[in-house]
């Protein structure tokens, strides 16, 4: 079952992803908004993250047959998740996350080595969740002044996300039970209210002939 | 505390100005774009002038003053703007 779903998740995590990250990469294309290409960069880091995660499931279940996915694959696929959240969340201006001391920048990687592929999947979900409790922060603040009901669609997708990867983190204290369900769950139902305001949107083929380069130069700064 | 308008927001909001206002393939003067797209004459000449050479804005010759109408490519332009500008609206960002 829970192998079932997390099929299920990570399929729909990919397939969602890359739909919101192409369409935000035409966007860039069209206006060359900075904010458009760090939404690019998220949205497709999102849906590869996903994607090989959903590889690995599928690997082992076709080839290995071990019953799980591996360890080092599943750390790969939360990575690149979590590169995905930060750029949404360095959207908001987060760049005062960056540790500004030279010795941690030089040494706080070091420990990274030394744990097992167990504790980086900890260590990467709490990235996660931070990245995405800011961005579902930042997103409500948005709804708050703006009252868009896309915000608030976007909000609760990017909560329900943070949430689904805090009962994961937290299911790693009670194995075995039905905690891990509840996470994927709770992270289908967000990437599905992520969607749902996107999918409202014209998704069609956009053509700028005479204007794409030199329009990125003039007005993408 | 207001917020500053970036480069592309400018460039929208002059181009849906310049749609509004064109009426009968009359076009709009620069005074009325000025107002209605809240920005100085010293600016809205250097982005005028790069709008046109894009092909955005057509100018059109009045026997009064230099007006200014949207054209088709300005006008396939403006609409995804908007479309992308409400797609970074529900992330909570600005465009």
């Amino acid at each position: 079952m829970e192998f079932l779903l997390e099929n299920i998740l990570n399929l729909i995590g990919f397939i969602i992803g890359i739909i919101i990250g192409a369409f935000a990469y035409v966007g860039y294309k069209n206006t060359g908004s900075p904010v458009l290409f760090r939404l690019t960069i998220a949205f497709f880091a999102i849906g590869i993250g996903f994607g090989i995660i959903w590889g690995g499931y599928m690997i082992d279940d076709l080839i290995l047959q071990e019953g799980k996915i591996h360890r080092g694959l599943q750390a790969l696929g939360l990575g690149t998740q979590t590169i995905g959240y930060f750029f949404i969340a360095f959207s908001h201006t987060i760049k005062s996350f960056f540790p500004k001391s030279r010795y941690f920048r030089s040494v706080g990687i070091l420990p990274l080595f030394a744990l097992s592929a167990m504790n980086i999947e900890h260590i990467i979900r709490s990235f996660s969740f931070i990245l995405l409790v800011y961005g579902a922060i930042e997103t409500f603040v948005s709804f708050l002044e703006g009252k868009q009901k896309g915000a608030l669609a976007v909000g609760t997708g990017l909560a329900l996300l943070a949430f689904g990867e805090f009962i994961a983190w937290y299911s790693l204290v009670f194995p075995e039970s039905i905690l891990y369900s509840i996470s994927i769950l709770l992270k289908i139902s967000g990437l599905i209210s992520l969607f749902l305001p996107i999918s409202r949107l014209p998704l069609r083929k956009i053509k700028f002939d005479d204007l794409e380069d030199e329009e990125d130069e003039e007005f993408g700064k | 505390m207001g917020t500053y308008r970036k480069q592309i927001q400018i460039v929208g909001d002059i181009l849906d100005a310049a749609e509004e206002l064109t009426i009968d393939q009359e076009g709009a003067s620069i005074t009325k774009l000025i107002q209605k797209a809240n920005i100085s004459h010293s600016r809205i000449s250097k982005i005028l002038t790069n709008l046109v050479s894009q092909g955005l804005l057509e100018q059109v010759d009045s026997k009064r003053a230099c007006k200014y109408k949207i054209s088709m490519s300005g006008k396939e332009f403006l609409r995804e703007f908007k479309t992308f500008s409400e797609f970074t609206n529900n992330f909570g960002l600005t465009i």
